[in-house]
C-alpha cells in the first residue's frame, strides 16, 4: 500500500512538474495594441515568429489598438489568466495609458522583453519651403501654431519628440493627432499637414521616395540614408534639445508579472534565442532598428523609467489627466 | 519594350509559381478556406489574412503572397454565399448582394445567382488586377487627394447611399437606420482626446462597439426569427441545377460589370474604405443608371453582378496605394502590409527600384487567386446549394448557433455576445417596422470614420467648414451626398412630375400649332 502512494505521489509531482515544465503546450496569441504594419506591429510578428520557432507553438500575432495609448489591448491581456499564452505586443508609448486616464494600473504588472527602437526624425512635406530645421523653426517662431504638424496619436513617443522639439527651440505647432504613425505620415504627403515626427523605420521608403523631406534626427547622433544623404542631428543646431531628448524607443512584448517563474524563464530563453537569429538581425539592419534584448529586471527597470519620464513630462506639459503621483509614478 | 519584358516576369511568374504541386495545393487549400471564412458570419477577409499572416513566415515570399491573396480573394467573395442563400451576408462587403441574391434563391434561383456571383467576382478580381498593372502610377494619386474633409464626406456618403437604396419602405427610414449606426459608433472613447461617450463606466465599451457582432446580430437574429416564425421555404429543391456560369447573362451585363470593376477599383483605391463601401456605391449606381430600377430588390441579376463585381475588383485597387506608397487601401489590405514587412519587403515609393519584378508578380499571384477562387466556386456552390434541402427547423438553429460562436471568436470576448443578442432584437423590431438594416450596419463601420475625420478637419481648419467648399473632392463628394438625398426627396419627385407635364403639355400645344 505503501509502495503504491509513494508510486503515485511520485507520479503526481512527476506530472505536475511536467505541467509547468511543458509550458508552451498551446498556441500563444500576441495582442499587439497598436494597428496592423505599423512598427510595433512589424516587430512584433518579426519576433512572434522566430519566438514560436524557438518555443515548439504558433505565436498567433492580433491587433487591438485604441483606448488611451493602447489602454484597450493591454487591459484585454491583463485580463487574462496570467498563464503565459497571452502576451501583449507594446511599445514605450503604453507607459502614458495611466496618467491619460486610460487604465488605472502601473507598468509594473508586466514582465517587459525589450525588442528595440527606430530613432525618431522630424520630416516635413516634399513640397514645403522648409529645407532646414532652422528654417522650419524660425517661420513657427514668426507665425506661432499656423503650422501644423503631425505625431501619430497624442501621448505618443512621437508626439512627446515634437512636444520636447517645441520646448527645446521655442517652436511651436499646432499637432493634430492622428490614429497612428502610418495616418499621420500619408497626411504630411498629402500636405494637410506639413510637420511629421515618426521614426526613421517608418519613414525611409518615404524619404528615399522623395514623398518627403528629413530635416533632422531627434537623437545625438546624425544619420546617413542611401540615396538621401546625411540627416543632421536637430542637436547640433539647438544644443537646448539635449535637456528634453532623446526619448528612445522601446518597442517589445510582455507577459503579466504574476506568470509562474518558469513561465517567464522560458519565454526569456526564447525571446533571446528569437532576438539571436539571423532573420531577426537582418530585418533590423535593413529596416534601421538598433535591438535592444532587455529582459526580466534590467527591462522592468527601462520602463519604469519611460513610465516616470512620460508621466511626468506629460504633467508639466499639462497633458496628463491624472497625477503621476496619484498613481505612485516616481519623480524622473 | 519595356510592356514585352513585364509580360515575360508575368508569365515566367505564374509558370514558375504553377509548376510545383506545393503552390497550386496551398493556392487551392487557401482560396477555399477564404470562402469558408468569408461565408460564416464572424469570420472576415481581415481576420483570415491576419490568421494566415504568422503561419507563412517560414515561405518565400511568392508563395506566402499565394496563400495571402488566396485567402483575401476568396473571402471577399465567400461573403456572398450566405447573402444569397440566408440573407445573412457574411461579411459587410456582401450586404448589397443579398438585396438581389436573396429575393433570387426564394425564387428558387439560388444555384443561378451563386453561379453569377463567382463569375462577376472572378472577372471583379481580374479587371483590378489589369488595373493594378497598368495604372497604378495614375490612380496613385487619387490616394493622395484624400485628407480628413475627403474623408468624412465619403463616409457620410456610403451611410446616405446605403440607406437610400435599402428603404422598401419610406426612403426616411434608410436614413434613420444609418443614423442610429452612426449613434452606436459614438460609443466609446472618441479616438481623438479620449474622452468617454456613453461608457457607462463600463470598461467594455471603452473600446466602441465591435462591428462584427453588430453584423451578426442586426442581419442574422432577424432573419432566422422570420424564417422560423412564417414557416418560409428556403429552397424549392426542383431548381437549383443551374448553377454554370451563364455566359449569356454575364455578356449581357458587360457594361454594368465594367462600370461596377472601375468602381470598385477607385473606392479601393482610397486609404482605409474598402469592399463594403464599393458593394454599395456600385450597387447603386446600377440601380440608378438602369433602364428598369423597379426590379432591383426583388431579383434583378444586374444587382448581384454590380456589387459583387466591385467588391472584388476593390482587391486590386487596395493594393495600389499600399505597394506605391505604402499605404494600404482596405482593411485586410492593412494586414497585407504586415505581411509584407513580416518577409522583409517594405512597400513604398521604392519597391519599383529595389525589387522591380515584384509588381508584376504580385498581379501574377493575384490572378492565380482569382481563378483558384473561381474553380473552388464553381464547385463549391453547387454543394453548397443543397444545405438548403435540409429541414429548415435544423438548418436555422445551426445557423443560430454559427453566429454566436461568430461573435465570441472575435478575440474570444463574452461581452460580444451580451451586444450581439439586444441588437439583433432590436434589430428584429426594426425590421418589422420596415427599417432596413444595412444602413444600421454601415452606420456602425464607417462612423468612427466620420466622427474623427469631421473633428480633425475641424483641427485642422481651425474650426472653419470653409475647406469643405474649396477642395475639389470634397464639392463633388458634396454634389453626389446632395443631389442623392434631393432626388429621393417627395418634393423634388413632386417638382420633376409637374415640370414634366408642363415641358409635355407644352410640346402638345406645340404640335397642334
Amino acid at each position: 500500500m505503501k509502495k503504491v502512494f509513494t508510486a503515485l505521489s511520485a507520479l503526481l509531482i512527476a506530472s505536475t512538474t511536467a505541467f509547468a515544465g511543458s509550458f508552451p503546450e498551446r498556441d500563444i496569441t500576441n495582442v499587439v495594441v497598436w494597428s496592423a504594419g505599423g512598427g510595433t506591429d512589424v516587430s512584433n510578428r518579426v519576433v512572434s515568429a522566430e519566438l514560436a520557432k524557438a518555443l515548439g507553438v504558433n505565436v498567433n500575432v492580433i491587433n487591438k489598438p485604441g483606448g488611451v495609448a493602447g489602454s484597450i489591448g493591454m487591459s484585454h491581456v491583463a485580463q487574462k489568466p496570467a498563464d503565459g499564452y497571452t502576451i501583449v505586443g507594446l511599445s514605450e508609448s503604453c507607459v502614458t495609458a495611466g496618467v491619460q486616464g486610460g487604465w488605472d494600473k502601473k507598468m509594473d504588472i508586466w514582465y517587459p522583453f525589450i525588442i528595440g527602437g527606430s530613432p525618431d526624425l522630424i520630416s516635413v512635406s516634399a513640397n514645403s519651403p522648409y529645407n532646414t530645421l532652422t528654417e522650419l523653426v524660425e517661420a513657427a517662431k514668426k507665425n506661432p501654431r499656423a503650422i501644423k504638424a503631425s505625431a501619430g496619436g497624442a501621448g505618443s513617443i512621437h508626439h512627446l519628440n515634437l512636444l520636447a522639439v517645441m520646448k527645446g527651440t521655442g517652436a511651436e505647432f499646432n499637432f493634430i493627432p492622428y490614429a497612428g504613425s502610418a495616418p499621420a505620415q500619408t497626411a504630411a504627403m498629402t500636405g494637410e499637414v506639413t510637420v511629421v515626427v515618426t521614426s526613421l523605420a517608418e519613414q525611409q521608403q518615404l524619404l528615399k521616395g522623395g514623398k518627403l523631406r528629413a530635416l533632422a534626427t531627434l537623437t545625438n547622433s546624425g544619420q546617413n540614408l542611401e540615396g538621401v544623404g546625411d540627416i543632421p542631428s536637430a542637436f547640433s543646431a539647438y544644443s537646448s534639445l539635449s535637456e528634453h531628448l532623446p526619448i528612445s524607443q522601446a518597442i517589445g512584448m510582455a507577459v503579466r508579472n504574476d506568470a509562474p517563474d518558469a513561465v517567464k524563464e522560458k519565454l526569456s530563453m526564447a525571446f533571446k534565442t528569437a532576438l539571436d537569429s539571423a532573420a531577426v538581425k537582418e530585418w533590423a539592419a535593413k529596416n534601421y532598428y538598433v535591438l535592444s534584448g532587455k529582459t526580466g529586471a534590467e527591462a522592468r527597470k527601462e520602463f519604469a523609467n519611460l513610465e516616470s519620464l512620460f508621466g511626468w513630462t506629460l504633467h508639466d506639459l499639462g497633458a496628463a489627466k491624472i497625477s503621476p503621483e496619484k498613481l505612485a509614478i516616481a519623480k524622473p | 519594350m519595356d510592356l514585352f519584358n513585364d509580360f515575360g516576369i508575368f508569365f515566367s511568374t505564374l509558370f514558375s509559381l504553377m509548376s510545383s504541386p506545393s503552390n497550386i495545393l496551398l493556392l487551392f487549400g487557401c482560396s477555399f478556406l477564404g470562402i469558408i471564412f468569408g461565408a460564416l458570419p464572424g469570420l472576415t477577409a481581415t481576420l483570415g489574412v491576419a490568421l494566415l499572416t504568422t503561419l507563412t513566415y517560414g515561405m518565400g515570399v511568392n508563395t506566402a503572397l499565394i496563400a495571402l491573396l488566396g485567402m483575401y480573394v476568396g473571402a471577399i467573395y465567400g461573403g456572398s454565399y450566405p447573402a444569397i442563400l440566408i440573407n445573412i451576408p457574411g461579411t459587410a462587403a456582401a450586404a448589397a448582394t443579398a438585396m438581389d441574391g436573396y429575393p433570387l434563391a426564394l425564387k428558387g434561383e439560388g444555384g443561378r445567382a451563386l453561379g453569377l456571383t463567382t463569375t462577376a467576382s472572378f472577372i471583379g478580381t481580374v479587371i483590378g488586377m489589369i488595373a493594378l498593372v497598368m495604372a497604378a502610377p495614375l490612380i496613385t494619386g487619387i490616394a493622395l487627394q484624400f485628407t480628413s474633409y475627403e474623408f468624412f464626406l465619403l463616409a457620410i456618403f456610403g451611410i446616405v447611399i446605403s440607406g437610400t437604396l435599402t428603404s422598401k419602405d419610406l426612403v426616411y427610414k434608410g436614413w434613420i437606420a444609418g443614423l442610429l449606426g452612426l449613434l452606436l459608433a459614438c460609443i466609446g472613447r472618441d479616438r481623438l482626446q479620449f474622452f468617454p461617450r456613453f461608457t457607462f463606466d463600463m470598461p467594455e465599451l471603452d473600446g466602441g462597439i465591435e462591428v462584427v457582432p453588430v453584423l451578426i446580430g442586426a442581419f442574422g437574429i432577424p432573419q432566422i426569427i422570420k424564417v422560423l416564425r412564417d414557416r418560409i421555404k428556403l429552397s424549392q429543391p426542383k431548381d437549383f441545377g443551374r448553377i454554370l456560369p451563364e455566359f449569356s447573362t454575364v455578356l449581357h451585363n458587360m457594361k454594368h460589370i465594367f462600370r461596377s470593376a472601375m468602381i470598385g477599383i477607385g473606392i479601393g483605391t482610397v486609404p482605409g474604405v474598402g469592399e463594403d463601401i464599393a458593394g454599395w456605391v456600385s450597387y447603386g449606381t446600377a440601380k440608378n443608371t438602369s433602364k428598369n430600377p423597379e426590379n432591383f430588390g426583388k431579383g434583378e441579376p444586374a444587382g448581384i453582378v454590380s456589387s459583387e463585381t466591385a467588391n472584388n475588383a476593390c482587391i486590386g485597387g487596395a493594393l495600389i496605394p499600399l505597394l506605391t506608397l505604402g499605404i494600404p487601401g482596405s482593411p485586410p489590405a492593412a494586414m497585407l502590409l504586415g505581411a509584407l514587412m513580416l518577409h522583409g519587403v517594405t512597400p513604398g515609393p521604392m519597391i519599383g527600384l529595389e525589387n522591380p519584378s515584384f509588381f508584376i508578380e504580385i498581379c501574377a499571384i493575384l490572378l492565380l487567386a482569382s481563378l483558384a477562387m473561381w474553380i473552388n466556386g464553381i464547385f463549391l456552390a453547387r454543394q453548397v446549394v443543397k444545405l438548403l434541402q435540409i429541414p429548415t427547423a435544423v438548418f436555422l438553429p445551426i445557423v443560430g448557433v454559427l453566429c454566436v460562436i461568430g461573435s465570441y471568436a472575435l478575440g474570444l470576448n463574452i461581452f460580444n455576445l451580451y451586444l450581439m443578442v439586444p441588437i439583433g432584437i432590436v434589430a428584429y423590431f426594426l425590421t418589422e417596422m420596415k427599417y432596413p438594416i444595412a444602413p444600421l450596419v454601415i452606420g456602425v463601420i464607417l462612423g468612427p470614420m466620420a466622427d474623427e475625420n469631421l473633428r480633425r478637419a475641424l483641427m485642422v481648419s481651425d474650426g472653419s467648414f470653409m475647406p469643405f467648399f474649396e477642395r475639389p473632392v470634397a464639392i463633388l463628394l458634396i454634389l453626389v451626398i446632395v443631389l442623392t438625398v434631393l432626388t429621393r426627396l417627395p418634393i423634388y419627385q413632386r417638382l420633376k412630375s409637374s415640370i414634366w407635364t408642363r415641358i409635355s403639355s407644352k410640346q402638345g400645344q406645340q404640335s397642334e400649332k
